[in-house]
């Protein structure tokens, strides 16, 4: 009898988990398209809304970021890509002046304020002074006293981390009707 | 979230999936944690090698923000904040105190996100769209 009535609690506690289980589930599941169904949104806006934006000017806009912290060059880059950007990245102040003293051209530059070798107001600065002036450079930093480090130097805009995607886009469409009106 | 352990930041990292990469939010969530080992272990030597050096444990830490920062690392990132406020104080014993609070939230995030990544994982496809909350 004791053996009978310990089986039924278990398998009441068996069925009754399998039912919560199942519930939560299915609240998962539909949060879960519903979730779904708005990246899909926010991801086909950003494609259409850039690509509209660079059909005209018939290639997409080159960017570099220079950033030392593997994550935030990871996003950065990984959202640039969204955006249809061919993005290139390097870790210090130092290796984005030796690309432009290699010649290479950029459309915008992102840089990060203190890394090894060479910060990123020093860079701006050592840019601006190699006569590329057209360039757009975004200061990015954590730390909101970069602001006046980065004007300073050179840059046209400052934004503070972390940067958000649609900061991102703004830019770029700025970038690209500038590349139009002047191409 | 509702924990206060990520904020909307985490959501935009999220946000960044798609079908090239359906888990970039884990491999950014596994980046960040060998990131921030690194900066944790240089503001601990910074504390052992250069007492009261304000401005060194200021500029180490300040990395270590942005970087929760753009993870949206939102607890772990007010302790950094904490460090950095007794850092301009000059306020030693408060900093040793945060910086021990910003390596237990930071073990706690890891915990955290481990155990959602592997939810994620054991709910499949559909669930690797919800957020538990955290």
């Amino acid at each position: 009898m004791a053996d009978s009535h310990a089986t039924d609690r278990s398998e009441y506690s068996s069925i009754a988990t399998r039912h919560i289980y199942t519930r939560v589930r299915t609240q998962a599941l539909k949060g879960a398209v519903e979730y779904q169904e708005r990246r899909i949104r926010v991801h086909h806006h950003l494609k259409s809304s850039i690509f509209m934006a660079s059909r005209n000017q018939g290639s997409a806009p080159r960017a570099l970021v220079v950033e030392d912290i593997k994550v935030d060059c990871v996003i950065l880059m990984h959202m640039l890509h969204k955006l249809n950007c061919e993005a290139t990245a390097v870790e210090n102040g130092k290796e984005a002046v030796d690309l432009f003293l290699e010649g290479k051209t950029f459309d915008i530059v992102f840089s990060d304020k203190d890394m090894p070798i060479m910060s990123g107001p020093e860079a701006v600065a050592k840019i601006r002074a190699m006569g590329a002036t057209e360039v757009k450079i975004v200061g990015v930093s954590a730390d909101f006293g970069g602001r006046e480090a980065f004007m300073q130097a050179g840059a046209d805009v400052f934004v503070s981390k972390p940067v958000k995607l649609e900061t991102l886009e703004s830019m770029l469409k700025v970038v690209i009707s500038k590349k139009n009106m002047s191409g | 979230m509702k924990q206060g352990y990520l904020d909307e930041q985490f959501c935009q990292v999220e946000d960044l999936q798609d079908e090239a990469s359906p888990n970039f939010a884990e491999e950014v969530a596994t980046l960040f944690f060998k990131d921030s080992a690194r900066l944790i272990s240089n503001v601990e030597q910074a504390l052992e090698k250069y007492p009261k050096d304000f401005n060194r444990w200021d500029a180490y830490m300040q990395q270590l923000e942005g970087s929760c920062s753009s993870i949206g690392a939102s607890r772990m990132k007010s302790e950094c904040m904490s460090f950095r406020d007794y850092c301009g104080q000059g306020n030693v014993e408060g900093c040793m105190r945060s910086f021990h609070k910003v390596k237990r939230e930071h073990g706690a995030l890891r915990q955290k996100l481990e155990a959602y990544f592997q939810l994620l994982r054991q709910a499949g496809p559909a669930g690797a769209a919800t957020r538990p909350g955290m």
